[in-house]
């Protein structure tokens, strides 16, 4: 072998070693993979094999062989693998190789170089049992394959594993298979959802087991496109789910809300018992009042000054909650917890109320009705409550030391929960905020000097979704934090802060927040011989987006409904007139209505409205052309400028 | 490997100890001497409960009342532990403060060796009605997760934490890593009223005491002491009953009071290097009878023990599975640094950079090889080795990152050390300094977190002396753009652009470019330019590390400002900046450090329309900053129908002092003023 080196010198290394006489046949070779799904990818799913067997409705085994090519740095992240694991659900293996373009063995993972580790602050729970095993098979030069192989067995029968091969942008699919087994005695439920046609399953009976079987083959990589719905409503899936199953002893039934409910319902049943010391406070609290709203409100003060959020995740514990008196007796506890003490606070207040299961998220879309299932993650407090005859339910984040008595917003709002009631689990509508609710009302007086310079004051009232950030830096920052915040974020040249301000709006029936700033704006507008052209749309410009690359595949979706006013006040300096002004603008659509006035008033000031109102909703994908315009139109309105000229020379 | 260091010591100095030292009986160790506690666990002062104002930050989410910590040298076993006792009492201001009162604390553990906690109690205090309420931690808001096999994380979070109440935890902290005795930081995120430290040290170690920071310590007060410690073992010189080890000590006791929160800032190095802490190095060892043992470090005894090192100077001489390949690309490049290249691309190719950052290899390199991956000590020792194969003798220059830490070079310490690269030296007496960790840069240029201030060359051959070696790097951050650009009499803009992005400014467009592809590229590029339309870019050099990133297009913008007519008014140099300004916030507590000088050069030719002339010439301008560290020049030249636009701003230095920072910003914002500056354009007289 050695008399060969020199001519092997010029070769990569790695082609060096695969002359080693055990190397295993190639395979996965890139060159195998259609043109078309290179096209805009960085990485091919080759191979997706997943079989779910289900033993009994308390155990499930799920086996994963998968194999992704990745084509260049950018696919990187697909040469590594992670698998979670818990109290509930065990790893039987976890293997790994990696090959090269030409599908000759590289490497084989060893059992070392697997990292066995808890999930630290990445997992945001202050205790949990959940840990990862991960694998990082990444290497040197693109295109490579990984290949990963393994299996977990769950006792935790309330989650199915869902297929969706293709959950990433840049990743193509070039074969994925989903095979389930199930005793008939626990017929398995399912959900196609977005399979291309033609894609079908595939029932077979054998004795008692029954098998479904699905495959997709050569799917082109997707993109995540600007207001588009999540990847995840878009590629193709099957989502699993059980009709009965057990956790620790628990059955239940999955096939209805109302059975899922009142597993719920019951797991955590006799949980809500407060020491006495506590219904004696809460008595004290309400005393005096008879109006549940009022005492709901009472409670929710109390909550708010005596507990705070602290995750707990063991075991069944990350559905079961922790009692009452527990939460009583340290201050702290996770969503369920802090619910479920509510929950007993209100009790003893007289005002009836329930749990209910959330799935949580800023502007998360809704959960699927039609497919009863575990698709929560938090926990909220339902009060159902009437005025004048009309329901008037108030809803409690009962996680939060600082969120306003009976406000959602983007977390939990605009969606639907799941009600646990001694009858069962009933879906329910959170509240819904749109345009009247999402507000942003802004001041601005523009102060111009002769030389340039520019001073302002600005005060912006935020309400509803449009408070929810600004309610997070207001309560959980301190003022130092928050100016750097938003001095950080503030869209203009050089300029100072004189002032700043952030304040909770006086109480009404949406929480609000009042940002008061103080603007030196050095060289603002500096005079081109005898005119100045200025932009009085200082804060409130809204950037048109990207031009769209290649065809539009996904619909429009906008999350959030909103009103923004905005009136600017120019003052100008001494010797200056408004010579031209901005023609007005004003744009009706189907996505919103945008509006921009402009005018000289007598006392010499020029003022600037500017509305637009942004609508929520889905529209097919055709509709975007035509909302990528629209906010084209906005963008150049709002760079629109006014132009002063010099009086006197 | 510490203690077995000095159980070594110990065991040859114990026949000595047995006259002189022992004493017999229980003898309390650890008594306390000198000045009280400033704070004793459970002990709270009442005013603390109340609302009262609370330290000169009034912003403060939470203020540390009192932070006491004290650490001692006791006998555990047949070995000796460090001992790090503390109490922390903590005033919850606002709800915002309540993440005070969780605490995690990483412990290492190895071999037998371990950090372990003891005694923790805690307690949450309320004032209730005018009366304090008393909750103490109870073990359910306890945890140890196992988060590595080397590291388990102690956490624990109090009870009925309200906003107002005063929170206090106390801990006992044992190490057998008698080289790691516990550092000390008097400053931390929130305000802190008293931050005490007290050290008792036998007289037999030695220990370096670093400060850093620029607050006068309140109390700096060394005292001699004594203690006993207490050794037990199975038999031995020990015997199985115990010994007691008399000794002097020395004792040190160090207050900082009121200081204020530590607020990170842009352009900064790790927060370490900007805290007030003191930190503690072994010096040496002085046992009864026996000459002073120097275990203070010197560059000569680093290098040698480096190079005898398994994971250091070991490895550098395993290359040798490379050595034919090396052989032949020696044969293939003469020059040397075509060499290094050559060299550095097949270490790249075979190698992935793991992401952490060593000094030495863990494994071995033929591991990491084989794996094809490895830390930044497996790549660029695996460099050295090779470059060493194919005739080029590199040697490796240690550093330390910029998120680990600024290297003093007055004080000999590995430990403060976390990375590695190779010095290539060139026939015309220059440097070379190569790292493999990053594809996209060129051979000869350091990542960027490589980028601070200087390094420490480690000679191979015996008795070679080595020397510090600058990091600063010869490249800049250069961004060069160049347009030629022809307005019509409607306002339509029309130009051919150029862009060059070299040195480090290369990389972030070359990954841009990877991540997202040309078409996307090119979309986010129109977003960025008001009214731009971009038919088609074109890249050049994209894989020509060593080459600029070259970026050409051509694009068309409709009429801009709208003004009467015959006058046309443009700003040709705002078409090619984000109009920003870096320097946003006002002032500034500590040093800008850039890590990398920078250059950007905006280079404009403007046609005008026919019949249209400058109806002013813009002034001027050469701005430099005192000193002559920052400059920026803007020059505009008209001649006939074309004007010519220069804008040029230079950032020679990497680091900038905070005295400073309001001249740069001011030059930033002049620079802002000018490339917006709009040109007046009319019809000429009788045009």
């Amino acid at each position: 072998m050695k008399a060969l080196l020199p001519l092997l010198a010029a070769l990569p290394l790695s082609g060096l070693l695969s002359l080693h006489p055990a190397a295993p046949a190639p395979k996965y070779a890139v060159e195998e993979i259609p043109a078309a799904l290179r096209e805009g990818a960085h990485a091919v799913l080759r191979a997706d094999d997943e079989v779910v067997t289900v033993k009994s409705a308390g155990r499930l085994v799920h086996t994963v062989h998968r194999v992704i090519t990745v084509l260049d740095a950018a696919g990187d992240d697909f040469g590594r693998h992670a698998v979670s694991y818990d109290a509930l659900n065990t790893i039987n293996y976890l293997r790994g190789a990696v090959y090269d373009a030409n599908g000759r063995q590289l490497h084989q993972l060893r059992a070392a170089e697997i990292h066995d580790q808890g999930l630290g602050d990445a997992g945001g729970s202050f205790m949990t049992d959940v840990r990862m095993r991960y694998a990082d098979l990444r290497q040197p030069q693109a295109p490579y394959t990984v290949e990963f192989d393994y299996e977990v067995v769950s006792d935790n029968t309330l989650f199915y594993p869902d297929w969706q091969p293709q959950g990433e942008e840049g990743l193509a699919v070039q074969a994925a298979t989903l095979r389930v087994t199930t005793p008939t005695a626990l017929p398995l439920r399912y959900q196609e959802r977005q399979l291309p046609t033609g894609t079908a399953v595939a029932h077979t009976s054998a004795g008692s087991q029954e098998t479904y079987a699905w495959q997709l083959a050569n799917l082109p990589a997707v993109d995540e496109e600007e207001a588009a719905p999540p990847l995840a409503d878009l590629t193709p899936a099957v989502v699993l789910a059980p009709g009965t199953f057990e956790v620790q002893g628990h059955k239940g039934s999955c096939t209805t809300w109302q059975g899922l409910g009142q597993w719920s319902y019951e797991l955590n049943a006799g949980r809500d018992q407060l020491p006495p010391a506590t219904t004696a406070k809460v008595a004290a609290l309400v005393s005096g009042t008879a109006d549940p709203r009022v005492r709901a409100q009472r409670v929710y003060e109390m909550l708010q000054g005596s507990t705070r959020y602290i995750s707990v995740q063991l075991g069944l514990g990350g559905w079961q909650t922790f009692p009452a008196s527990a939460v009583a007796g340290n201050g702290y506890g996770d969503c369920k917890a802090l619910s479920n003490y509510t929950k007993a606070l209100l009790a003893a207040a007289g005002v009836p109320s329930y749990v209910a299961l959330v799935g949580s998220g800023t502007d998360r879309t809704d959960l699927h009705a039609d497919f009863p299932s575990s698709q929560f993650d938090h926990a909220i407090l339902c009060v159902p409550m009437a005025k004048g005859g009309h329901p008037d339910t108030l809803w409690l984040e009962c996680t939060s030391q600082t969120e306003a008595f009976g406000y959602m917003g983007g977390f939990t709002g605009n969606r639907h929960a799941l009600l646990l009631t001694p009858e069962g689990g009933k879906l329910v509508a959170t509240p819904r905020y749109g345009a009247a609710e999402n507000r942003r009302e802004r001041r601005i007086d523009l102060f111009l000097d002769a030389v340039g310079g520019a001073t302002a004051t600005a005060r912006t009232l935020r309400t509803g979704q449009e408070q929810d950030l600004y309610a997070q830096l207001l309560h959980g920052l301190g003022t130092v934090e928050q100016k750097k915040y938003v001095t950080d974020r503030l869209k203009l040249p050089t300029f100072t802060l004189t002032r700043f301000n952030l304040a909770a709006a006086p109480a009404g029936p949406l929480p609000g927040v009042v940002e008061t700033l103080g603007l030196a704006l050095p060289a603002f507008a500096m005079p081109s011989g005898k005119r100045v052209f200025i932009n009085p749309n200082l804060l409130s410009r809204l950037p048109a987006l990207p031009a769209q690359v290649g065809e539009r595949q996904a619909a429009l979706w906008m999350a959030r409904a909103s009103l923004h006013a905005d009136t600017v006040r120019l003052h100008l300096p001494a010797g200056f007139r408004a010579e031209t002004l901005p023609p007005a603008v004003q744009l009706s659509t189907a996505y919103g209505i945008y509006a921009s006035q402009y005018t000289a008033l007598p006392d010499g000031t020029v003022q600037y409205i500017r509305r637009l109102e942004l609508k929520r909703g889905r529209m097919p994908r055709t509709a975007y052309a035509g909302y990528l315009d629209f906010r084209r139109k906005i963008s150049s309105a709002d760079k629109a400028q006014v132009v002063l000229l010099k009086t006197e020379s | 490997m510490a203690t077995s260091l000095l159980f070594r010591h110990l065991r040859r100095v114990l026949p000595v100890l047995f006259g002189v030292l022992l004493a017999a009986g229980a003898v309390c160790a650890q008594k306390q001497k000198g000045a009280p506690a400033p704070i004793t666990f459970g002990q709270i002062d009442p005013p603390d409960l109340t609302a009262a104002p609370f330290a000169a930050d009034s912003t403060a989410a939470a203020v540390v009342l009192c932070d006491y910590g004290r650490s001692y040298i006791d006998g555990h076993g047949d070995k000796l532990q460090v001992v790090f006792e503390r109490v922390t009492r903590i005033k919850i201001l606002t709800k915002a403060g309540f993440d005070e009162a969780t605490v995690e604390m990483p412990l290492y553990h190895r071999d037998g060796n371990q950090e372990k906690v003891t005694n923790l109690r805690g307690c949450t205090y309320n004032l209730v009605n005018g009366v304090p309420e008393k909750t103490p931690l109870e073990a359910s808001g306890t945890f140890l997760e196992k988060r590595t096999p080397t590291v388990n994380v102690q956490k624990f979070t109090l009870p009925n934490v309200r906003a107002g109440a005063v929170i206090e935890y106390a801990y006992t902290l044992t190490s057998d890593y008698l080289f790691n005795f516990q550092d000390w930081a008097f400053q931390r995120d929130i305000p802190v009223r008293w931050s005490e430290y007290r050290v008792s040290i036998p007289v037999f170690y030695k220990y370096k005491i670093i400060y850093q920071g620029t607050m006068p310590l309140t109390v700096d007060k060394p005292t001699i002491g004594s203690t006993s410690m207490r050794m037990d073992g199975a038999g031995g010189a020990i015997g199985s009953n115990g010994i007691y080890i008399t000794s002097p000590t020395e004792e040190h006791q160090w207050v900082l009071r009121d200081v204020p929160a530590f607020r990170k800032e842009p352009y900064m190095t790790t927060a370490d290097d900007y805290l007030a802490r003191l930190d503690f190095q072994l010096a040496g060892e002085q046992w009864p009878n026996q000459p002073y043992t120097d275990l203070t470090d010197t560059w000569p005894k680093i290098n040698a023990r480096l190079l005898n090192d398994a994971a250091f100077g070991q490895q550098l001489d395993r290359g040798n599975f490379l050595k034919d390949q090396m052989v032949a690309l020696a044969a293939r490049y003469p020059d040397t640094a075509a060499r290094t290249a050559a060299v550095r691309e097949v270490v790249m190719d075979n190698v992935r950079y793991d992401g952490h950052n060593r000094y030495s290899s863990e494994a071995s390199l033929r591991k990491a090889y084989d794996a094809h991956r490895g830390t930044s000590a497996d790549v660029n020792l695996l460099l050295i080795a090779a470059l060493r194969d194919a005739g080029i003798p590199a040697d490796p220059v240690l550093l330390s990152t910029r998120d680990h830490g600024r290297i003093s070079q007055e004080f000999p310490l590995l430990d403060k050390f976390n990375y590695v690269v190779a010095l290539v030296p060139l026939a015309n007496g220059k440097d070379l300094l190569v790292d493999a960790t990053e594809p996209l840069l060129p051979c000869g240029m350091l990542p960027r977190r490589c980028l601070n201030q200087t390094g420490r060359l480690i000679p191979s051959k015996k008795n070679a002396e080595g020397r510090w070696v600058s990091l600063v790097p010869a490249q800049h951050e250069i961004y060069f753009q160049q347009a030629t650009l022809t307005l019509d009499a409607a306002g339509t803009l029309a130009g051919q652009v150029r862009e060059e992005f070299s040195g480090y400014a290369s990389v972030p467009v070359r990954r841009e470019l990877a991540e997202l592809g040309d078409k996307k590229y090119l979309a986010a590029l129109v977003q960025r330019h008001d009214g731009w339309a971009v038919p088609q870019l074109a890249v050049a050099n994209r894989d020509s590390m060593a080459k600029p990133v070259g970026l050409s297009y051509a694009f068309s913008r409709a009429g801009g400002e709208t003004a009467p007519a015959g006058t046309l008014y443009l700003s040709p140099l705002r078409e090619f900046t984000d109009g920003d300004n870096p320097f946003r916030h006002d002032s500034r507590r500590f040093p800008v450090d850039l890590g990398v000088a920078q250059d950007e050069t905006i280079m404009v030719t403007l046609h005008l329309p026919p019949g249209y002339e400058l109806a002013e010439q813009p002034k001027n301008v050469v701005m430099e900053l005192a000193g002559g560290g920052a400059r920026f020049v803007y020059n505009v030249t008209a001649n006939g129908q074309t004007v010519q636009l220069l804008s040029r701003l230079s950032l020679r230095e990497t680091v900038y002092a905070d005295s400073q920072y309001a001249d740069l910003r001011e030059l930033y914002r002049l620079m802002l003023t000018r490339q917006s500056e709009k040109l007046i354009i009319q019809k000429k007289a009788g045009g």
